[in-house]
């Protein structure tokens, strides 16, 4: 049996917006952070919002639509898997639906009853919907730039995952941080200061973790420890969906993406970014901390929610 | 009064009594602004085919530089645009750089654009034009034509934007004659959500008759010399990435490489956005799911910033064809110097190295294979 405890960290409030951090115990005894941002009110008229982003990233790029959301009355659950932000390190992506999301899942059950809405980014992103109608009893989902029929590598991307993924390395110079933009910001029309702060607060993914990822992008599949597949999973994926696409996702890029709403079997509505109308093509990470996210990502996100 | 721009190359023969008037105006404003339209270089030699059904498609013939090295190639410009798309000036010409590698190469203009008849109903030309005549009627001409004159028993193709989906169309219907070819941003479907996508739907339909005459040609070549007054205006967001492409080109391009846009052609285009479907105009013809037929080479071209033809829509007719193909991104994390967007595929200041380079090389291979 799972053991989840629910320690509570620390508690803070931020304007209105109450945000407390709990530990979450995954049943071979990881330790995940769990990040709750309360509304004014209970926010108990809409099923509870569950964040996860993307691999390397955490907290540091789901803060303000956390507060955005909370803001527009919903109780939101930030996740932090292993690997993540201030979780414990993750080695294998196959624990995310066997094991993190279970956990994750049942802590938010025994706060809040029934289904959840889920916004999921990136290949993580990918897994959650894989472990949507499974692992995890979802209502709705956001799901920005989630790949579904894998691209190859481009040669940067197959060079920074060859090389363990190591975040760190990007943050540490001009060059790097070069890298960083081309790969999860391209350029993005903000505050370059939030995009050197998301490079220096991404954590490096483990180096076997690096590789599971390279090989799903080779092979277009990954094996998960039920004996399914990502794919076999998506193909029976029937969630209703947002999908967002940042037009310059050079990460998790949109031609990937795309073939949700013909590949599974969801409603999926597609909506794309580009900086003709909204002033940004929107890249990777720039979709949740470019400067033009709240005020043309996140109300499209709470509109598809309501 | 129809606004022409025909002796500029902008738009298709017709309309005669305004040519005279028109061209002084926009001579007059793009002399001012410092802008020439860059004549074609002497050994371009100036053609023209005729359809089956009684249109002349204007053609532009560049022999070989050196030993002819495989088929002749045609290059086809995308929609609002002209042959001068592939030989802009000395530095900008996709036309220009084929032949050089031994390739003799040609650019067309598809009716109603360019130097090619326009609707004249007095000729019996009456219109109005869609996008279905260009792989029904245009492409079959060309393709003749230019077999005979060459003497060579196929051809090799290269398509940007609808120039690519009239390739697929063609193709996808038994299309013939064609040995290997390549596609630039050219979608298959165009329901992506966008902003531009929303505003088309809503307002096209309402304002595009079929036999109107869009007048995109005239409407861009006033707007050329007030190009680059504003940094990364309108024109730069959509069109071009000015990391990859000289603004100055993009002006000349505006002045004469643009052209009117058949209102039957823009419609079964918005109807791309509105259904997600790549379908005839009639709607009988399920040209996306016919692809998986096509049996013919093709490198499929995508630029990572291009916001007319984003990667998905143009992935998508890369994963429809049904015969050997190969994927090509141009991104700065692929080692390209820029990201390109819409145009500069096509006439990108690096284009020769980092994108036709790649498509010779596939051309040649599909050759090599058999």
């Amino acid at each position: 049996m799972i053991s989840v405890a629910l320690a509570l960290v620390l508690a803070a409030s931020s304007g209105d917006v109450r945000v407390s951090h709990r530990k979450v115990t995954t049943e071979d005894g990881a330790a995940l952070a769990l990040h709750r941002y309360l509304p004014p009110g209970d926010g108990l008229l809409a099923p509870p919002v569950l964040l996860i982003a993307d691999l390397g990233f955490g907290r540091g790029l789901f803060d303000g639509l956390a507060r955005y959301l909370a803001g527009e009355g919903r109780a939101v659950y930030l996740a932090e898997l292993r690997g993540q932000g201030a979780s414990d390190a993750g080695h294998s992506l196959r624990t995310v639906i066997a094991l993190d999301l279970p956990a994750v899942a049942r802590t938010i059950a025994a706060e809040r009853a029934g289904p959840i809405d889920v916004v999921a980014h990136g290949y993580l992103g990918s897994l959650v919907l894989s472990a949507a109608g499974h692992e995890l009893q979802v209502r709705k989902v956001v799901a920005l730039n989630t790949p579904v029929l894998l691209e190859e590598p481009t040669t940067l991307m197959e060079s920074f995952l060859s090389e363990g993924g190591r975040f760190s390395a990007l943050a540490s110079s001009p060059e790097g941080f070069a890298e960083f933009d081309q790969l999860f910001t391209m350029g993005v029309r903000g505050d370059r200061r939030t995009v050197a702060a998301a490079a220096s607060r991404a954590r490096d993914l483990s180096r076997p973790v690096a590789a599971e990822l390279l090989a799903w992008l080779h092979l277009g599949d990954l094996p998960l420890d039920d004996g399914t597949t990502v794919l076999a999973r998506l193909r029976a994926y029937d969630r209703p969906t947002l999908l967002l696409l940042g037009l310059a996702d050079a990460w998790a890029p949109s031609e990937s993406c795309a073939p949700l709403r013909e590949f599974s079997a969801a409603k999926v509505e597609v909506r794309m970014f580009t900086r003709v109308v909204e002033g940004d093509d929107f890249a990777h990470a720039s979709l949740l901390i470019g400067a033009r996210a709240p005020q043309f990502v996140f109300p499209e996100i709470v509109r598809f929610l309501k | 009064m129809k606004l022409s721009l025909s002796s500029l190359g902008g738009e298709g023969r017709g309309e005669e009594a305004n040519r005279p008037r028109l061209a002084i105006l926009l001579l007059t404003l793009t002399a001012c602004a410092g802008l020439q339209v860059v004549p074609l270089p002497p050994e371009a030699q100036s053609l023209r085919a005729r359809t089956d059904d009684g249109w002349e498609i204007s053609l532009t013939r560049y022999l070989p530089v050196g030993a002819s090295k495989g088929p002749p190639l045609v290059l086809c410009h995308g929609i609002a645009a002209n042959e001068r798309n592939m030989d802009l000036d000395d530095q900008h010409s996709m036309a220009r750089w084929f032949a050089s590698q031994g390739r003799e190469t040609w650019t067309m203009s598809l009716r109603g654009t360019g130097r090619s008849d326009g609707i004249d109903a007095k000729a019996g030309r009456a219109g109005p034009i869609s996008f279905d005549d260009y792989w029904k009627h245009d492409l079959p001409a060309v393709i003749d034509f230019v077999k005979r004159t060459s003497g060579a028993p196929e051809i090799d193709y290269a398509g940007h934007s609808m120039g690519g989906m009239v390739l697929y169309a063609y193709l996808s219907q038994g299309g013939q004659g064609i040995h290997a070819a390549a596609t630039l941003g050219s979608p298959t479907r165009l329901d992506w959500g966008t902003g531009l996508e929303v505003l088309a739907k809503a307002i096209g339909p309402k304002i595009v008759t079929k036999e109107w005459q869009i007048p995109l040609a005239f409407g861009s070549a006033i707007a050329a010399p007030f190009q680059n007054v504003v940094e990364d205006g309108p024109f730069q967001r959509f069109f071009y990435n000015p990391q990859s492409t000289d603004p100055e080109a993009w002006r000349r391009l505006m002045v004469y490489g643009t052209a009117d846009v058949a209102g039957g052609t823009a419609l079964q285009l918005i109807s791309l956005m509105d259904t997600g479907q790549f379908r005839s105009g009639d709607g009988t013809i399920d040209l996306r799911a016919d692809m998986a037929k096509i049996k013919t080479p093709v490198i499929v071209v995508a630029g990572r910033l291009d916001r007319i033809a984003a990667v998905p829509a143009v992935k998508d007719g890369y994963r429809a064809l049904g015969g050997p193909k190969e994927w090509l991104l141009i991104t700065r994390a692929n080692g390209a110097q820029g990201e390109y967007g819409h145009m500069d595929l096509v006439i990108g200041d690096r284009a020769p190295t980092e994108v036709w380079m790649k498509i010779l090389g596939f051309l040649i291979g599909a050759a090599s294979r058999e």
